[in-house]
C-alpha cells in the first residue's frame, strides 16, 4: 500500500510539467497581448510607452525560455506570481477563495451521495417500482436541465415567492441550500443511474445465488455484499466530479454570487491575467490527481481485491 | 477479519467527510447581517454592482471600481451638467495668460477622514505620486504636459505647464488619478501605484467594512465638509449575474440598481411595467459609433459611406434593440456636452433610394441575376466585428446585415472579445466596427484627440479624407487654444468635417438606468459619467 501511493506520488511530477509546458505555450498562443488587455480593463486607451513599461514589468520583454523557466523555479517555491490586475500574490487571492469554493463542492458532493445512493440501490433491487420509475424521471430531469437555468428557477421559487432561502450570498446554511441543489442534480441523475445498473447486474453474479443457497438473510447479501461491489463505479466517477467541483464552478458561482474560484478564474481569463491562469491550470491539475487518488485509495478499502492483484482483474 | 476492518475504516471515511463539511459550515455561520439590516433599513441603502470594488487607491485604474473611489476621494473641481466646472477641494483657480500657470485656492478647514488637515503640502504630495508613473496617466492629457508642482502658501497650490492644454480643469474633474489620499495612506516610498496604507479621502463616504467578491459598507463620513447625505450607510453587495441582480431586487433585497449594461434594457421595461418600482434614465452620457474604415478599398468613397447611413432606419433599430430606452443619435458626440452644440451639418435620414442612387453613382452596380453590387469585377462586400459580450452591439450588426443586404452590400458580422475588438481597432484590421466616446467629463477633447493620434485606430481609419491634414491641424490647435471663441470654432469644424465625411457614424445616444424602491427618494444621476450618485439620496 505504501508503495502504491509513493509510486502514485511521483507520477504527479512528470504531469505537473507538462501541464505547466502546455499552458505556459497555449496561453503564448493568443493573439492578445496581456500588457494591452491589462489598459484595455482599465478603459485607457494604452499608448506604445505604456504597453512598453507594462510588458517590461511582466517579464514579457524577455525570450520565451527564459520566462518558462522563471516560472517553474517561482512555482517550486509555491510562489505563482503577482497577479497583473490587482497587483496582489496569486498564491494569497486564491487561498482567500479557497474555502467557498471547498464549501460548495462538500455541500453538493455530500448531497448528491445521500440522495443517489438510497435511490440508486432501491431502484436496483426493486426493478420496476415506483421507486425506479421516479429514479428513472429523476436522471431524465436532471441530465436535461441546464443548471444555469436550474438556479434561476430554485431562487424565483424559493427565494423570492416563498422567502425560505436568500437569494444571493454566502454565510449561512441556508445561502448554502439552493447552489448545492443546483450542483448535486445532475450528479444525483449520473449516481442513481450508475449505482442502479451495477446493481442490477451484481444481481446476475454467482455469488449472490450462491449466498442465497446458504441461506444468508436477504438484508444482509444486499447491504453487505451487493451494495459494496456494485458502489465501486460510482466511486470512480465521484472522484472525477470532487476534483471539477473543487477547481470552482463557474455558472452556479455567477448565479447565486458564491465568492469562490470560478468567477475569479473566468475574469482572469478575460484580462489574459496570466499568473492567475498558470496557477489555475496547476491547482486544477493537482486537485484531479489528489482526488483521484483519493478515491482509489477508498476503493482498495472497500474492494480488496483490487489493492491483492494490482488491478480489476480477479 | 480484513472485511470487518475494511468496513469500520470505510464508515470512518464517510463520517469524517461529513464532520469535516458540517464544521466547515459552521465556522462561517456568523453573519446575520440580513436581519440586522431590515432593521436599519431606513439608515442603509443597499445596491448591487457587478464586480467587487477592488483596492481603495485613487492612483490606479481596474480593477478599482470608480464609483467607489468617487465616493471616498474627491478631486480639486466637480464637473457639473452641461460641462460646467465647479469648485470642489479648490474654492477658485487663476489661469496665466499663456494657459501654463494654474493657481489653486484650495477649501480651507477640509478635513481628511482620519482628521488631518487637507492643505497644499498634501496636493502637491498626490501630484508628485502620480508623477511617478507619468507613462500610466499619459491617456490624461495634461498628465505629461506637467512641468512643475508648487507650495505657494497652505492654502494655494500652483501647477506649471511645459505648454498651454485647454483641457487642464476639466481633466481635473475625472475620477482617477487625480484625487486626494491622505498623509496617512502613503506608503513608506510614497509610491502609491503599487498599493496604499489605508484607505483616508475627505469624500463624503468612508470605507467601513469590505470582503473581497461579497459586499462592501461605507459609512457617512461624519466630518465631511460639504452636504452631509441623507443615509448613514451604504451597502454594496457583489452580484455578477444581471438576473440575479433583478431577482434580488424584487425580492427586497437591494434598493438599488443602476448604471450602464448592469440590466438588460428589456429587463428594466419590464420592471418599469409593473407599476411597483421606481424608474429613472439619464441624459445621454455617449455616443455609440460606427466606424468605418476608409482604408478599406470599397469603403473609401465619401458616396458610399453616406449610402450606408441612408441604407438603414435608425430610429427603428434603436427603438427596437434598446426597448427605447436610448435615442437615436444625429450627432458624433452628445451634444449637452461643451462645444458640441454647433454643428453645421444635416442629419442623415433614412432614405433607401437615395442610398441606392449614390450607390450606382459611385460606380457600384448591381450585375444582372445578383444581389451583391461589384465594382470592375470587385464585390461590394465588408466585414462588421462586434464585441461578442455585447447584446446590443450584435443585435444591431444583424439588423445592418439585413438592411444593407437589400440595398446589393453585403455585410459579414463576427464577433470577437473585446480585448480582439480594440487590438484591431488599433491595428487598422477592420472593416466596420462599433465604438463608444468616453462621455463626461473627458469629451470632447478626448476624442477628438485620439481621432487625431497616431495609434488608436481613428487616424488610420480617416485616412482618406480629402481634408484630413487640415483636420488634423485643427485638431492640434484646438487643444493649445486659450481663446474660448476660436476654440469653439475650431470643434464646430473638426466636429462638422468628422460627420460630412460619414466614416464616424453616430448611432444612438448610451445611458444610465436605474431602478429603485418606492421609498427610495431624491435619485439623480451625476453629470460625471464615473461619480457616484449617493449624495442627495434618501429613504422614507
Amino acid at each position: 500500500m505504501g508503495t502504491y501511493i509513493v509510486k502514485r506520488m511521483m507520477a504527479i511530477i512528470p504531469i505537473f510539467l507538462l501541464a505547466t509546458l502546455l499552458t505556459f505555450g497555449m496561453i503564448r498562443l493568443s493573439p492578445v497581448d496581456p500588457a494591452e488587455a491589462y489598459l484595455a480593463a482599465a478603459h485607457i486607451q494604452p499608448t506604445e510607452e505604456m504597453l512598453e513599461q507594462k510588458r517590461h514589468e511582466f517579464g514579457l520583454d524577455q525570450p520565451i525560455l527564459v520566462q518558462y523557466v522563471n516560472s517553474i523555479i517561482k512555482i517550486c517555491q509555491l510562489d505563482f506570481g503577482i497577479s497583473y490586475i490587482s497587483n496582489k500574490p496569486v498564491w494569497d487571492e486564491v487561498t482567500y477563495r479557497m474555502p467557498a469554493t471547498i464549501q460548495l463542492a462538500l455541500g453538493s458532493i455530500l448531497l448528491a451521495i445521500l440522495v443517489s445512493v438510497p435511490l440508486g440501490f432501491l431502484a436496483g433491487i426493486k426493478k420496476n417500482s415506483g421507486i425506479d420509475y421516479f429514479s428513472r424521471f429523476l436522471a431524465f430531469f436532471g441530465a436535461s436541465i441546464p443548471s444555469f437555468w436550474l438556479g434561476y428557477l430554485l431562487i424565483f421559487f424559493f427565494s423570492v415567492k416563498l422567502n425560505l432561502f436568500p437569494v444571493e450570498g454566502i454565510g449561512t446554511v441556508q445561502h448554502l441550500v439552493l447552489p448545492s441543489i443546483t450542483l448535486a442534480l445532475p450528479l444525483i441523475a449520473l449516481y442513481t443511474r450508475l449505482l442502479r445498473a451495477s446493481v442490477l447486474e451484481n444481481l446476475q453474479e454467482p455469488y449472490v445465488l450462491f449466498a442465497r443457497t446458504r441461506g444468508i438473510k436477504e438484508s444482509i447479501i444486499m447491504g453487505k455484499h451487493v451494495l459494496r461491489i456494485a458502489i465501486s463505479p460510482m466511486i470512480t466517477g465521484l472522484g472525477m466530479n470532487l476534483g471539477k467541483l473543487l477547481t470552482g464552478t463557474i455558472i452556479v458561482e455567477a448565479v447565486f454570487s458564491w465568492p469562490g474560484f470560478g468567477r475569479y478564474f473566468i475574469e482572469a481569463i478575460f484580462n489574459r491575467d496570466i499568473p492567475v491562469i498558470q496557477c489555475y491550470v496547476l491547482l486544477a491539475v493537482g486537485l484531479f490527481l489528489i482526488s483521484n487518488l483519493i478515491v482509489d485509495l477508498i476503493q482498495m478499502y472497500i474492494d480488496p481485491r483490487i489493492s491483492r492483484k494490482g488491478g480489476h482483474s480477479q | 477479519m480484513s472485511k470487518r476492518r475494511t468496513r469500520t475504516q470505510v464508515l470512518s471515511i464517510f463520517a469524517i467527510v461529513i464532520i469535516l463539511s458540517t464544521l466547515l459550515l459552521g465556522c462561517t455561520n456568523e453573519s446575520k447581517e440580513d436581519s440586522a439590516s431590515n432593521k436599519e433599513s431606513k439608515n442603509t441603502l443597499t445596491f448591487a454592482w457587478p464586480r467587487d470594488i477592488g483596492e481603495m487607491n485613487p492612483h490606479v485604474y481596474n480593477p478599482s471600481q470608480l464609483f467607489a473611489q468617487s465616493m471616498v476621494y474627491e478631486s480639486l473641481v466637480s464637473y457639473q451638467d452641461g460641462g460646467e466646472l465647479k469648485p470642489q477641494l479648490a474654492e477658485s483657480w487663476d489661469i496665466s495668460k499663456d494657459g501654463k500657470e494654474y493657481t489653486f485656492h484650495l477649501r480651507q478647514g477640509v478635513k481628511f477622514s482620519d482628521g488631518t488637515s487637507f492643505n497644499a503640502d498634501i496636493v502637491k504630495k498626490n501630484f508628485d505620486a502620480i508623477l511617478k508613473n507619468v507613462a500610466l496617466h499619459s491617456w490624461l492629457g495634461f498628465i505629461p504636459k506637467i512641468d512643475q508642482t508648487k507650495v505657494i502658501d497652505e492654502h494655494t497650490f500652483q501647477l506649471t505647464l511645459t505648454e498651454p492644454y485647454y483641457a487642464t480643469i476639466q481633466e481635473l474633474a475625472v475620477v482617477r488619478p487625480v484625487r486626494f489620499l491622505g498623509e496617512a495612506g502613503f506608503p513608506k516610498n510614497g509610491d502609491t501605484s503599487k498599493g496604499i496604507e489605508k484607505s483616508v479621502g475627505t469624500g463624503p463616504w468612508v470605507l467601513d467594512e469590505y470582503k473581497a467578491d461579497e459586499y462592501a459598507t461605507f459609512k457617512r463620513n461624519e466630518n465631511y465638509w460639504g452636504e452631509l447625505p441623507k443615509v448613514k450607510k451604504i451597502k454594496v453587495k457583489i452580484i455578477p449575474d444581471a438576473e440575479t441582480r433583478v431577482l434580488a431586487f424584487e425580492k427586497g433585497d437591494l434598493d438599488l440598481i443602476y448604471g450602464e449594461g448592469v440590466i438588460s434594457l428589456d429587463t428594466f421595461k419590464q420592471l418599469e411595467s409593473t407599476g411597483d418600482y421606481e424608474t429613472s434614465v439619464s441624459e445621454p452620457v455617449a455616443t455609440r459609433q460606427l466606424v468605418m474604415n476608409t482604408k478599406k478599398e470599397q469603403l473609401s468613397d465619401v458616396r458610399v459611406r453616406q449610402a450606408l447611413q441612408y441604407g438603414f432606419n435608425k430610429q427603428a433599430m434603436v427603438d427596437g434593440i434598446t426597448s427605447g430606452v436610448e435615442d437615436k443619435a444625429d450627432y458624433i458626440l452628445p451634444t449637452t456636452f461643451p462645444y458640441t452644440s454647433n454643428i453645421d451639418a444635416q442629419p442623415i435620414d433614412y432614405n433607401v433610394e437615395k442610398a441606392k442612387a449614390l450607390l450606382d453613382e459611385a460606380g457600384w452596380k448591381l450585375p444582372k441575376g445578383k444581389n451583391v453590387r461589384e465594382k470592375d469585377g470587385k464585390p461590394l462586400e465588408v466585414e462588421l466585428m462586434y464585441d461578442s459580450a455585447e447584446s446590443i452591439q450584435k443585435a444591431m450588426a444583424e439588423t445592418l446585415q439585413a438592411e444593407w443586404a437589400a440595398l446589393g452590400v453585403k455585410l459579414n458580422i463576427v464577433g470577437v472579445e473585446l480585448t480582439v475588438q480594440i487590438q484591431r481597432f488599433k491595428g487598422n484590421d477592420f472593416d466596420l466596427n462599433f465604438f463608444s466616446n468616453y462621455g463626461a467629463p473627458y469629451d470632447p477633447h478626448t476624442f477628438v484627440n485620439i481621432v487625431g493620434s497616431e495609434g488608436f485606430g481613428f487616424k488610420e481609419a480617416i485616412s482618406s479624407y480629402p481634408k484630413k491634414e487640415e483636420l488634423l491641424q485643427q485638431i492640434t490647435d484646438v487643444l493649445k487654444s486659450t481663446d474660448e471663441k476660436e476654440r469653439q470654432k475650431l470643434y464646430s469644424s473638426i466636429l462638422t468635417s468628422l460627420q460630412e465625411q460619414g466614416s464616424i457614424v453616430p448611432i444612438s445616444y448610451v445611458k444610465k438606468v436605474a431602478v429603485y424602491q418606492k421609498d427610495v427618494s431624491n435619485f439623480t444621476f451625476p453629470a460625471n459619467r464615473d461619480e457616484h450618485p449617493f449624495t442627495g439620496i434618501s429613504i422614507e
